[in-house]
């Protein structure tokens, strides 16, 4: 189907986009913005539950690797560490966006300098950009298609930048601000591009000290940095221990004093009671959903009908109250996260499958759609699940508690996770499956995008005509009451049809010593791990 | 003697061969890829089947199986394990990360065990019956009876809420910080050491029972020799080759097998690198780990088998 571009109020919005952004200098994130003045030196100890395969954020996408490489690094745009979802400069220090909406001129900062002393310019970003956006052979981007709209990208100085498009994109600067995609020197990609996996240069607050696989990852105090006066830190160290009461307890002795990605409510609650106020705990939503993906093409969920009798016998309002304790699942909320600009309003919501408020009438309309699907005495099904205790085996058991109130009958099969993937992802060996959806910030493209037609996301190997059409135009629209419109229109598309089945949203909690100052937690785990602010008030 | 050391020797060849072969065909055999995991990320991330087949050529997985088991194999005959699909890193550059650590934790937990099985077991035994026989059995019942792993937890838990202490969770070698080695290891050590110990005791102490009740040692009571002299002189040292065995078997499992205790006490040893690479199918890793812990324990079992002869004098290797 051909793309539309979005034209109403384009201009407009367009032009004021231009003048608001002209004026933007975009200012080292607000570090000054602490109350309290920070403090120089000290270690930043941490623990994280995995290794990456590989060092390149290019061409990896969990919280192992960034978490572990993102202080070494620069970005072009990035959130803005204060004020989620702002995006603010870090290589780039002002932008402009031209009226036709396809020109995107970046103006990269002065001073900055790599780790090997040679200075980051247009060329550098522009050699990074051309390797995820048009990947050389033998190279992997795991991220190109998330940037198809870029026609080119052109370095006409060593201080500018632009990006040129095919059609205007939404989701562009927020893109651009993808923690992921760190600049690294042409020189070296030029070399080998594939550097990177295995080596770090990069022109971050931190530079690279040391890696021991399966142990620990050290950063150190880059001293020529380009904002002043930072990083606080003299260095941070990561002890990579996959057991999370292992990590857990690191925190309680001492050991570690922050663990970026998340901790279960009772290690929490076990933390706070040992350390009283030497802990600070914040939890925030997460972008993150833990739904349950259906399989459209199989027997008995090729019928709407029995789609829509799993959706409805879920409980989603009982369920965030039981497993918040448990499992962090709490939010419920369609397919952007609920309290995000892009979430569907509560009464819209309300009115679809599975979101009705009152769970006996659901359970009765389930029961009812079984039957009239040649189901009246129940089905038995199979829930493929990753072997993973926290949240996914505690969201299934309550599933399948649930469902059995309407006569479904679910084994709970639990695959470790190289078969998880492979069943959901590759082979569509499932009826059920376990199926999160995590993504950097809540931006309708990120989360949106698995719904559309042939989209390896899609496990449910859905195709329908409607959300392909949706998503494109909602991908192309700038002026956000427009945009939401559309992205509400696919999710009730998707949540109607019982395409998929959202469960809950996750919080998330980030426990660390108080000590460690000036770190916020945003949504995602994958962002603001720069650390370039942090400091600690003591060793 | 020489004859049979090079039998056993070449016997090494065809298990070798058959440990290799199996592990190939095994891993081979279980769903999941290493490409969907890795391009995959933390929850099922956007991938391009494209970039999927991209890697799949890059990693070599894309050959037939006779092509990827030949060059596995012909790399094994030039001391090349191969690289790890999963970090791109040699696989021996990766074990030798691993190695020491785990061969430190084999060896002190023997040595624990050893120095507290032996006389456990030789005391229980001397005093069957009595109430040191009970204490001894009713400890060692207890080693054998609760998870190794548990007794890590219990001791972590005890230290971090009692003391607001926890073990290091950076190895460091013995050479470079004695004190720190210590206090990393000394846990993992004493939980491990505790069943490999509670084992050893009940051999012991079973050995030494059999042997206690031959004639030759009834002679000796007969003769008038000191219980000392009978006990450690006599009837140890015939009991010794159960344990013996039981030792070289445990050691061996001791430096692949501690998955569960390395996770606890964050070890970074070669038990939690081998189940790591099983569930992310990074085949050259698994099948040059198990190939590696496979000759060792052969190794170890011939070398049981060569102190027999320490033991027993009457046992000629042929």
């Amino acid at each position: 189907m051909a793309p539309r571009i979005q034209r109403h109020g384009l201009a407009v919005t367009l032009a004021a986009l231009a003048v608001l952004v002209a004026s933007v200098v975009a200012a080292t994130p607000a570090a000054a913005r602490a109350a309290e003045t920070g403090r120089r030196g000290g270690v930043l100890l941490a623990v994280i539950g995995a290794d990456p395969p590989s060092l390149d954020p290019h061409q990896e996408s969990t919280f192992a690797n960034i978490q572990l490489v993102a202080p070494l690094y620069s970005t072009l745009l990035q959130i803005d560490p204060y004020g989620y979802p702002k995006i603010v400069g870090d290589a780039a220090s002002e932008w402009k966006i031209a009226p036709d909406g396809i020109t995107y001129t970046f103006k990269i900062r002065h001073g900055i300098r790599f780790h090997d002393g040679s200075p980051l310019t247009a060329a550098d970003v522009k050699a990074t950009y051309d390797k995820i956006v048009s990947p050389p052979a033998g190279v992997l981007s795991i991220r190109k298609n998330a940037y198809t709209e870029v026609a080119s990208i052109e370095a006409p100085d060593p201080s500018t930048v632009v990006f040129r498009l095919t059609f205007p994109s939404a989701s562009l600067l927020n893109n651009l601000a993808s923690p992921w995609n760190v600049i690294y020197p042409k020189t070296y990609l030029d070399k080998d591009p594939n550097y990177f996996k295995t080596n770090v240069m990069g022109s971050g607050p931190f530079k690279f000290k040391a890696y021991t696989r399966g142990a620990t990852f050290e950063g150190v105090r880059n001293p020529d940095y380009f904002v002043k006066d930072r990083p606080y830190l003299d260095g941070y160290k990561f002890f990579i221990s996959p057991e999370t009461s292992v990590r857990a307890a690191a925190i309680r002795s001492g050991r570690a004093y922050i663990e970026f990605r998340d901790l279960p409510n009772a290690e929490v609650e076990a933390i706070k009671k040992q350390l009283g106020d030497k802990i600070v705990v914040q939890t925030t939503p997460m972008t993150g959903q833990f739904g349950i993906a259906i399989n459209n093409a199989a027997k008995p969920f090729n019928d709407v009908r029995v789609r829509k009798a799993v959706t409805l016998g879920l409980d989603r309002y009982t369920a965030g109250k039981v497993l918040y304790g448990i499992t962090g699942l709490k939010l419920v909320g369609g397919l952007m996260r609920p309290g995000s600009e892009w979430a569907m309003p509560e009464a819209e919501l309300q009115k679809l499958p599975g979101f009705w408020t009152d769970a006996e009438k659901s359970r009765t309309e389930a029961k009812r759609l079984l039957a009239e699907a040649g189901y009246p005495n129940g089905l038995k099904v199979v829930l493929k699940n990753r072997n993973v205790k926290l949240p996914y085996q505690d969201f299934a058991v309550f599933a399948i508690q649930e469902w059995r109130r309407i006569g479904i009958e679910a084994e709970n099969r639990p695959l470790e996770t190289a078969a998880w993937f492979n069943d959901g992802q590759n082979t569509g060996n499932f009826e059920l499956i376990i199926a999160p959806t995590v993504e950097f910030m809540d931006d309708p493209d990120q989360f949106l995008g698995r719904y559309v037609t042939g989209s390896t996301q899609n496990w449910g190997r859905y195709s329908d005509p409607r959300l392909d059409d949706l998503f494109s135009r909602q991908a192309r629209t700038l002026e956000p009451a427009e945009r939401q419109k559309l992205v509400n229109e696919l999710q009730k598309v998707v949540l109607e049809n019982a395409y998929y089945m959202p469960g809950l949203w996750w919080m998330r909690n980030v426990v660390h010593w108080a000590k460690v100052k000036n770190y916020v937690a945003q949504p995602s785990h994958y962002t603001n791990q720069k650390l370039q602010d942090v400091w600690l008030s003591e060793d | 003697m020489r004859t049979y050391v090079a039998k056993r020797l070449l016997l090494i060849i065809p298990t070798l061969l058959g440990v290799a072969s199996l592990v190939f065909v095994i891993m081979r055999v279980i769903p999941g890829d290493v490409t969907l995991l890795i391009l995959g990320g933390d929850q099922a991330g956007r991938i391009d089947p494209a970039q999927i087949a991209a890697m799949k050529r890059r990693l070599g997985i894309d050959q037939p199986l006779l092509v990827q088991f030949g060059t596995w194999l012909w790399g094994v005959l030039r001391f090349d394990f191969g690289t790890s699909l999963w970090s791109g890193r040699p696989v021996v550059e990766e074990l030798l990360i691993r190695l020491p650590l785990s061969l430190e934790l084999a060896f002190a937990a023997t040595l624990v065990s050893v120095l507290i099985a032996i006389p456990c077991g030789m005391l229980s035994a001397v005093r069957q019956d009595t109430w040191v026989d009970y204490v001894i059995r009713v400890i060692s019942i207890g080693g054998l009876a609760i998870p190794s792993f548990w007794v890590g937890i219990l001791c972590i838990l005890f230290l971090v809420i009692y003391f607001g202490w926890g073990p290091p969770l950076e190895y460091t070698p013995p050479w470079v910080d004695p004190w720190a080695n210590f206090q990393q290891m000394v846990w993992p050590v004493v939980t491990v050491g505790y069943r490999y110990a509670a084992v050893t005791t009940r051999m012991t102490r079973s050995t030494v029972l059999e042997v206690l009740r031959e004639d030759y040692i009834r002679t000796a009571w007969a003769k008038g020799l000191r219980e000392r002299a009978i006990v450690v002189r006599h009837a140890l040292k015939n009991a010794m080759l159960p344990v013996i065995t039981l030792i070289g078997t445990e050691f061996a499992f001791l430096i692949g097998g501690l998955v569960v205790t390395e996770t606890v006490f964050t070890l970074n040893g070669v038990g939690r690198f081998v189940v790591d690479a099983v569930a992310r199918r990074d085949y050259p890793v698994v099948q040059a780990l198990v190939f590696l812990i496979a000759f060792g324990f052969v190794i170890v079992n011939l070398l049981v088998d060569l102190t027999y002869a320490w033991f027993d004098p009457r046992i000629r290797y042929r």
